[in-house]
Formats: C-alpha cells, sequence, structure tokens
C-alpha cells in the first residue's frame, strides 16, 4: 500500500510547481546588467558590508591546530550554542535538523533582540576560531574529518540563524550567507582531501573576506573557545 | 569543451565561456528555483542572484562534485534564504503542524488529490521539502542531494522518508484506496 502511495505521490507531485520555459535571453541580460553594476559601484558596495577592511593584526600563537582537545572544545562549544539555539526557537519541530531548519514562529514565545544578538556573536566568535584554526592547519594532515564535522555543526547554527530575526540586519544576513558557503565547502571534505582542495577553500577564505568580516563583527573577548584555542 | 577548460576561460574573464557555462546549467537551476518558489519573480531573482555568485565565486570551486552539483548547493541556498525572508516579512508561517489531515473528505478524483498534494507540499518543513522537490519531482539522486545541501547520503534518505510520511499522513483518505 506504501509503495503504490508513493507512487502515486511520484506521479501526482511532477506537476508541483512546473515551471515554465527558461527565459534564458532576459534573465542573462539581467545577470550581465546587475555584474556590470556591482563593477561599476564596488566602492559602495564594500562600505556597505565593510569588506577587505583593515584590521589589526592577530597573532596566531596560541593557536595549537594539533591538539585534539582543542578541536573537541570547539565542537563541545558548537554544540553548546546549538542547544541554546534550539531552545529559542522552542516551537520548531524537532525532527528539522540537518539541510535547513523550520522558521522561528511569529507566534511563539517572544525573545528580545538581545537574546538573538548574544547568539550571533557567540556564533560568529565560534566561526571565527574554527575557520582561523582551519586556515592555520591547512597543511597539516589528519584534522579533515573533525573539520568537517564541525564545520556541519556551524553550518546548522548558521541556517538556524539566518532564519530567525538575527538576520534582519542586512550586514550579519550577508555575512551568514557568505559563512554558509564557506563551511558548506569545509563540512564536504573528503577524508582525505587533496591539498589544492585545502588551498581552494582557504585562498576562497581569504578572497571572500569572511574572516576578516567575521573578526570585524565580533567583539573582542567574547569567544567561549578563545580560551581553549 | 570541457568543463574544466570553460572554467578555465570564464576565470580568464572570457565573456563567451561565461555565457556557454550560462547556457548549460540556467535550465537546471532555474526548474529548482521555480519549482522551491512557485513564482516566476521570485524563480528568476533567484537564479540571477545563484549566477552572480557562482561567477564571482567561481575560483573557489574545487572540481570535487560536477559543477551542476556546485551550482546546484548555491541556488538552493540563494533560494531557501529568498523564501525565508519573504516569509519574515509576510510575518506568515506555513508549517505542517498547520495541515490537520482532512479526515471527512471523501478522495473523488485525481485533480482533488493534486490540490491537496500541493498544499501538502507546500506545508511541509522546508528540509523535507527541498529534499522532496529534488528527488520525486526533479529527479535527483540521494548523492547529488546530499552534496547540494551538505549533507549525507543517508540523511537526504531520512528526510525523503519523513517527508512522504507527512504527506501520506495528509493523504491519508487517498491513501486508504
Amino acid at each position: 500500500m506504501d509503495d503504490r502511495f508513493d507512487d502515486l505521490l511520484r506521479d501526482s507531485a511532477r506537476d508541483y510547481n512546473d515551471p515554465p520555459d527558461t527565459p534564458r535571453e532576459e534573465l542573462w541580460q539581467r545577470i550581465v546588467a546587475a555584474r556590470d553594476a556591482e563593477k561599476a559601484a564596488p566602492k559602495e558596495q564594500t562600505e556597505g558590508v565593510e569588506r577587505h577592511r583593515v584590521l589589526p593584526f592577530r597573532r596566531l600563537r596560541d593557536i595549537r591546530p594539533n591538539r585534539p582537545l582543542t578541536w573537541a572544545a570547539g565542537i563541545a562549544a558548537v554544540l553548546a550554542l546549538g542547544i541554546g539555539l534550539g531552545r529559542l526557537s522552542v516551537d520548531q519541530p524537532a525532527t528539522v535538523t540537518t539541510t535547513a531548519p523550520a522558521p522561528v514562529s511569529p507566534a511563539g514565545p517572544r525573545v528580545s533582540g538581545t537574546a538573538y544578538r548574544v547568539a550571533t556573536t557567540e556564533h560568529l566568535s565560534q566561526s571565527e576560531a574554527f575557520l582561523t584554526l582551519f586556515r592555520a592547519s591547512v597543511r597539516q594532515k589528519g584534522n579533515e574529518q573533525l573539520a568537517s564535522a564541525t564545520a556541519r555543526q556551524l553550518l546548522a547554527t548558521n541556517r538556524l540563524l539566518l532564519d530567525s530575526p538575527a538576520a534582519d540586519d542586512a550586514r550579519t544576513r550577508l555575512l551568514l550567507q557568505d559563512l554558509e558557503l564557506v563551511l558548506a565547502e569545509i563540512a564536504q571534505l573528503s577524508p582525505q582531501p587533496r591539498s589544492r582542495d585545502l588551498e581552494l577553500i582557504k585562498e576562497g577564505l581569504e578572497q571572500g573576506g569572511v574572516l576578516s568580516r567575521l573578526r570585524t563583527a565580533v567583539p573582542a573577548g567574547t569567544s567561549a573557545t578563545r580560551g581553549a584555542l | 569543451m570541457e568543463e574544466r577548460e570553460l572554467i578555465s576561460r570564464v576565470l580568464a574573464g572570457d565573456p563567451s565561456a561565461e555565457r556557454a557555462l550560462y547556457d548549460a546549467h540556467v535550465d537546471r537551476v532555474f526548474r529548482l528555483a521555480y519549482r522551491m518558489a512557485g513564482d516566476m519573480d521570485k524563480a528568476q531573482d533567484y537564479t540571477q542572484e545563484t549566477f552572480i555568485r557562482a561567477f564571482s565565486r567561481l575560483q573557489t570551486f574545487r572540481g570535487d562534485a560536477a559543477l551542476s552539483t556546485w551550482l546546484g548547493s548555491i541556488a538552493i541556498s540563494v533560494t531557501l534564504n529568498g523564501l525565508r525572508k519573504v516569509r519574515r516579512r509576510n510575518e506568515r508561517e506555513v508549517g505542517l503542524d498547520d495541515f490537520t489531515p482532512a479526515r471527512h473528505t471523501r478522495p473523488e478524483a485525481d485533480p482533488d488529490l493534486k490540490t491537496r498534494l500541493n498544499q501538502a507540499i507546500d506545508g511541509l518543513p522546508e528540509g523535507y521539502r527541498a529534499v522532496f522537490i529534488m528527488h520525486d519531482v526533479e529527479g535527483y539522486t540521494h548523492e547529488e542531494i546530499g552534496a547540494t545541501l551538505g549533507v549525507h547520503p543517508g540523511t537526504s534518505k531520512a528526510q525523503l522518508f519523513r517527508a512522504r510520511a507527512r504527506l501520506r499522513e495528509v493523504l491519508a483518505d487517498f491513501a486508504k484506496d
């Protein structure tokens, strides 16, 4: 019965939001125009999101990339943050955890903006610590699986935040969206990634300015894991 | 032209290669965006944003997965973010829990099933909905879905199983027949 119904579901679902023909030319013109506009006004855009901002030099001497405890502390902190966020959005279905979380219900309990700000700052701080550690350990083998697991946890938290009022702020939203792509790349790392893959993620991090923007967004001394890192 | 060569030419600033890359992938991206959004304007917005992001980040494409998978992961991220923004703006949430199975409705004909099925898919939690659309509607494999969404294929299978279970629950009257 279930199999027959699944077949019926699949057959009927093929008409769901049935797409028309792709408006190729119209879309291409829009893309070209948008990219031209972006190139013509790079200054305004970069000022808007503080891209490429010159940041104070931060020493990495306290980073000990090879210590499993360091990674474990990072993962534990990320899990704790995830649980905290989960409690903020108490009315979400408990089963939605992996690909994209359900939105925080507007009808649910009111949570002050401060709580989301604190959670966002903590998440950005965790991400900054993680990415700094990741970048520093790019050339050292053996941590890829831990890095991938941590990135997946951070990705889940990132998606929760994107779905929350924390993302109402345009600058924060842009940062979270860019962070999502970086974390997704690390989350998809194979157990034995090629050196070139790691280098490309590192380059992507630097070219997109994600790490720099994270450092700008995180007030000094807020990271719960900084002591461990 | 091979994909790798095409990418190299795009990175070197060749406009015809950009157009070729766009032509090769726009249908798949647009179809996914339209299936998810159900709206022409939104689907166009999300497709446009996907390609703008893709061109600006192409140097980070590692080639582990197919370019189509990489583009799909950008498209799904852009689309889900866009839909969340719309939902927040409208202050409207359509959660699955809002869908009470219509226990006293008699199934009459396929058109009725399709209408209710469409409503039920709309009401799925977005993670389930994305997997259901990608697998059962657009024909992606679990491996492709996993790579696109950044999850294990097993997670994709589990999400699809749960999505179908929810749909069966909502469409219980049809399932009986």
